[in-house]
């Protein structure tokens, strides 16, 4: 953590709104992206985004400068999710949908495309990839933390992190296979995928 | 190695966590085999593209929101 977060932190917790704003400024957008990578459900996910900014507001001062600011904070919006997953039942996706890709020459298409095709994978990842796995799946791939930064906000050991990282990637994988999902072939692009319509 | 094993060591390899025999054995098995060649282009391409998120906008500034909550329970 640097100087300058250290003193905006405590400063935040002596009550100086203007600490305050730029501490959550500094965040609210990584914590936003990282509760959609989690649900998938942006309408869902800026909920979940501002009751963790309100928890981290009401216990600020309990906060002991143990990790980075980012960290505690994804902690909490990370149990927010947790709670929520309880509370809410699974959402079962039931549409298939094809689609041809564009040719190369299409270029603006094709980069259309690729980012269909990564919320496709993000959404067989959100559907298809237990939470226990899928946390700290986004964590590592989608939010680049090492093993040590995971391990701080999910408090797990890094052995356990390791792990369970491992096991959602080939439970990922496998959903592909058993998918027969064609995406990713060099040569054919015809893409059968799940939930591609709610994009 | 059979294909199932060297399947199953995929994300350790991808993480370079394996050690030195493992890694010969598995790069061995790849080099004479296609079909897992091509699986493990395929799990890479998975990674890479999810590695490639572009961060969205958040809906709103969250501190507004708590200029009122913050003295109440938050209204949802």
């Amino acid at each position: 953590m640097t100087a300058d977060e250290i003193c905006l932190i405590e400063r935040a917790k002596e009550g100086d709104r203007e600490a305050l704003n730029d501490l959550f400024s500094r965040e609210q957008k990584y914590i936003f992206n990282l509760m959609v990578q989690l649900t998938g459900e942006p309408a869902l996910a800026d909920d979940l985004t501002q009751e963790a900014f309100l928890l981290a507001y009401q216990n600020l001062k309990k906060f002991r400068l143990q990790s980075s600011f980012r960290t505690w904070l994804s902690k909490i919006a990370i149990n927010q999710f947790l709670k929520e997953c309880k509370q809410k039942p699974k959402h079962v996706p039931l549409c298939f949908e094809e689609i041809k890709i564009p040719s190369e020459k299409y270029h603006l298409e094709r980069i259309v495309f690729k980012r269909e095709l990564q919320q496709c994978i993000l959404h067989s990842l959100q559907q298809h990839v237990p939470k226990k796995y899928r946390t700290a799946l986004i964590l590592r791939d989608l939010q680049n933390l090492s093993y040590r930064e995971i391990s701080e906000v999910l408090s797990w050991s890094i052995g356990k992190v390791k792990t369970r990282i491992h096991r959602g990637r080939k439970i990922l994988r496998a959903y592909f296979v058993s998918s027969k999902c064609k995406a990713f072939a060099e040569k054919d692009y015809l893409c059968i995928c799940e939930g591609i319509l709610e994009l | 190695m059979k294909c199932k094993e060297v399947r199953s060591l995929f994300s350790e390899f991808y993480n370079r966590e394996l050690n030195q025999q493992a890694i010969k054995l598995l790069e061995e098995h790849l080099s004479g085999c296609s079909e897992c060649q091509e699986e493990y282009l395929r799990f890479k391409k998975i990674l890479k593209i999810l590695g490639k998120w572009k961060p969205l906008d958040t809906p709103c500034n969250y501190l507004n929101g708590m200029k009122s909550a913050g003295k109440t329970k938050v209204d949802r």
